[in-house]
Formats: structure tokens, C-alpha cells, sequence
């Protein structure tokens, strides 16, 4: 399958500290992929490089099968391209939740208001949060401010979304408000590539899980690969430790 | 004149007083948020320019910059004769580094994440600044835009020193004529409390309500 998104050697370091090392991988229309691994592993490094956020160090991303630095492309009409959903609630905090997705819709896609606020609410809608349109986020839960997040990514129609551990922050009722949004989402055959330490969300959905360490990829397998036998230590300890 | 003469005269030169705080806090405006902007998003010449303009005006007093463009400049440049246009231009260079400080502390406080967030959706870094970062960093300085007001309005009172028909020149003009030399300066200082502290309390209280409210 062709990849949407893809990288290629993938290098990328702060000083003297590599935060990601010799990672390659893509992902293709309509996958879902899984990255996990400890903290401090790389993940949200690798997702925001892959994101177009952090320029990486070494190596390359390909968008579409061009690679993005290379063919000097116009990063910001990409990254409106690749959703992207944050660790941290990352609501824009002085517009509401329409209003926070009505302002790519307006500014980056160029819709007229009418048809924005249109958008936007479908896509609270799409995420149950139709109710909460007019509310600012420090009224909103941690789980409806990242339902909103999520939200704002999928309406400019991104051909991928990328999801840096959207419920690392969230206690455990939060946690599976947002992870039913993303099967939601999975099963309308969004293409995401989720870092998320939610094992029973990957072994649900995920086509391919990936496990990272210490800036690299150590073994890539389906989820029951993963949950039946891994082949190296440091996943098989790993996963027993999320598993309990 | 009786003492309600006295405070009518006085009042009469508050719309001068006002209109030179106005226009040069809205100079001051200007150069704050370009210069806090240029400090923090700036190229390395933009910074090291905000960051000179900024402790270079903050430690010069006013007063040192209005005579500067009113003596100094003022026979070579006929604008700077005008005494009006004069003190506004200095109050305003002066706040603009007092503004800068308040604007580049507030965008500092908006967080790196909100720009991630912003960018993330294809937002130019320039409209990011515009329809995220700004419009909350402006609540954020509201409180210290406030006192800025209230410090500009006190100001004001130098450019009688060069010659604008302000409420200090009124003042003065009235402790001329007067026996009493404390009735005019009791009631001058009354005027300017009555001027300055509604307007930085009202927008101390609006500013901390708003970061509540908003949870910046």
C-alpha cells in the first residue's frame, strides 16, 4: 500500500541528545497504526516531525510520496493536511469550542462564516459535543476539551491524523470519552497513527502496532503479535507491565 | 475666583490632559506589542533592537526625552516645536518600552503549545500571532496596561514644562494668581486620583476576571 505519510531514516536530536534515531515508517489510506512504548521513548518527538512541527534533524518525510523538505513545499498548506491532536488539551482558550474549529475553517480552508460555523458544528457533532458549542474550555472536562481537539483536527478534512497520547492527561472516565471518539473514528476508516499507551484501544483497532525505545522503532507486528508473543524482551516486559 | 471658579478652571484643561495620555498610549501601543512581538518571534538584529529600545527607554526619564526632542530637535525638525505633538511623541517612545516588557511577559505566558496548536492547523506563523496568540496576551496585559494609563495620564504633567496648556500648567497659572499656594495643587492632585485610579482599577479587576474566566 502506498503511504500517505512517510519517513525515511528519520533522525532527530536536541544537542547532544537523540530524541529519535533511524526510525522509517509509513502509513496508508485508511490504516490505523499504533505507536507505544515507555516514556521518553521518542513518540511525540517522532509524531511531531512526522506532523511537520519539528524539522527533523536527519533523514526524510514524504507526504503523498514527495518528500516535504526536499521539493520545498508549502509546509503550512500540509499541515493543514495532517491532523494533528496534542498530549495537553491545546484549545485555543479565549474562542470557543466553535469557535476554535471555525477559525481554520475560515483563515487556513478560506470558508465564508455561514459555512464554517456549518462545518464546525457537524464536527462537534461527529464527536458528541453539539451541545457544548458556545463554551470556553476552561468550562469544558479535559475529555470534551480533547473531544473538541480531535474535532478541530478532523474538520479540515486532513487526509491523516496523527494523536500524541490525547489521554495521557485524563483520569479514567475521560480516558474512554476520547478513546470511543477515536474508534468512532477508526471505524469510518479515518487514517491515524495514534502513540498511546491504551493497549485495548490498539488491540481493538490498530492494523500495525509499533513498538519505540530510546529513539528507535524495536519491533513493529499486528496487535495480537504483540499480545500473544513479542520477540524482544524489552516489549514482552513492557507489555506486561501496561497489562498488570 | 471662588473655589468652584477655581475647579472649573482647572477642568478646563483636563481634555488636554486626557487627549496627550490617549494618543500617547496608543503610540505606546504600537511600539509595545511590534517590539515584544520582534523580541520574542523576531529575527537575532530584531531582537537585540527590542531589547536595547526596551532598557534604554525604561531607564531614561521622560522628562530628559521631551526636553532632548523640544530643545535638541525642535530647530531642526520645526514638527518637534509643536509643544502638543512633542509630548505626545515622548510619552509615547517611553511607554512603548514600559508596554513592550507588559506585552512580551503576557505573550511568553500564552504558551509555546497554543503556536504548536495554531500552526498544526496551517496557520501562517503570522496569523497565529494574530487570531491566537495577540487576542489572548491582550487579556493578559489588560492589568498592566492599566497602570500604564494611569502613569501616562500622571506624566502628562511634564509637558507644561514646555509649554502645553495642560491641567499642571492650569494649576500653575492658578497658584500664580492665588494667596493660597495648597487650595490649587489639593485640588490639581484630587483631579488626576479621580482620572487615574477608576480606570486602572476598573482594569485590574476586568483583566483578572478574564483570566479566570478564560483560565489563561
Amino acid at each position: 500500500m502506498t503511504s500517505i505519510l512517510e519517513c525515511r531514516e528519520l533522525m532527530k536530536a536536541y544537542g547532544k541528545v537523540i530524541a529519535v534515531n533511524n526510525v522509517s515508517l509509513g502509513i496508508g489510506r485508511g490504516e490505523t497504526k499504533v505507536i507505544f512504548g515507555p516514556s521518553g521513548s521518542g513518540k511525540s518527538t517522532l509524531l511531531r516531525c512526522l506532523g511537520l512541527l519539528e524539522k527533523p534533524t536527519k533523514g526524510s518525510v514524504y507526504f503523498n510520496g514527495v518528500d516535504v523538505y526536499v521539493s520545498k513545499q508549502d509546509l503550512n498548506k500540509l499541515r493543514a493536511r495532517i491532523g494533528f491532536v496534542f498530549q495537553e488539551p491545546s484549545l485555543f482558550r479565549h474562542l470557543t469550542a466553535l469557535g476554535n474549529i471555525m477559525l481554520g475553517l475560515k483563515h487556513v480552508s478560506g470558508l465564508s462564516d455561514a459555512e464554517a460555523r456549518r462545518k464546525a458544528y457537524e464536527a462537534l457533532k461527529l464527536v458528541r459535543m453539539e451541545d457544548w458549542v458556545n463554551y470556553y474550555p476552561a468550562q469544558l472536562s479535559g475529555g470534551q476539551q480533547q473531544r473538541v481537539g480531535i474535532a478541530r483536527a478532523i474538520s479540515m478534512d486532513p487526509e491523516v491524523v496523527l494523536f500524541d497520547e490525547p489521554t495521557a492527561a485524563l483520569d479514567v472516565e475521560l480516558k474512554w470519552e476520547v478513546i470511543s471518539v477515536m474508534k468512532d473514528l477508526a471505524d469510518r476508516g479515518t487514517t491515524m497513527l495514534v502513540a498511546t499507551h491504551e493497549l485495548r484501544f490498539a488491540k481493538e483497532v490498530a492494523d500495525e502496532m509499533i513498538f519505540m525505545d530510546q529513539g528507535q522503532v524495536l519491533e513493529v507486528g499486528s496487535p495480537d503479535h504483540f499480545f500473544t508473543s513479542p520477540n524482544t524482551e524489552r516489549a514482552r516486559k513492557f507489555m506486561a507491565k501496561i497489562l498488570g | 475666583m471662588t473655589p468652584v471658579e477655581q475647579i472649573v478652571f482647572l477642568l478646563k484643561a483636563v481634555p488636554v490632559t486626557l487627549a496627550i495620555s490617549f494618543l500617547s498610549f496608543l503610540l505606546g501601543l504600537g511600539l509595545g506589542v511590534s517590539l515584544a512581538f520582534m523580541r520574542i518571534y523576531g529575527i537575532a538584529p530584531l531582537r537585540y533592537f527590542s531589547d536595547s529600545y526596551e532598557k534604554f527607554f525604561r531607564s531614561v526619564p521622560v522628562l530628559a526625552v521631551m526636553l532632548l526632542l523640544y530643545f535638541g530637535l525642535g530647530p531642526l525638525l520645526p514638527i518637534f516645536k509643536d509643544p502638543f505633538f512633542t509630548s505626545v511623541i515622548s510619552l509615547g517612545i517611553v511607554s512603548g518600552a514600559n508596554q513592550s516588557q507588559i506585552f512580551r511577559s503576557a505573550i511568553s505566558s500564552v504558551g509555546r503549545t497554543q503556536m504548536l496548536a495554531a500552526i498544526s492547523i496551517g496557520l501562517t506563523q503570522l496569523k497565529a500571532l494574530r487570531y491566537v496568540i495577540f487576542p489572548q496576551a491582550l487579556f493578559l496585559a489588560v492589568p498592566g496596561l492599566g497602570s500604564e494609563i494611569a502613569l501616562l495620564i500622571k506624566d502628562s504633567a511634564y509637558s507644561f514644562i514646555i509649554g502645553v496648556i495642560e491641567l499642571m500648567k492650569h494649576t500653575d497659572i492658578l497658584r500664580a494668581s492665588q494667596r493660597s499656594l495648597i487650595l490649587p495643587y489639593i485640588s490639581s492632585a484630587i483631579i488626576y486620583v479621580v482620572m487615574t485610579f477608576p480606570v486602572a482599577n476598573y482594569l485590574d479587576k476586568w483583566g483578572s476576571r478574564k483570566k479566570r474566566e478564560l483560565g489563561l
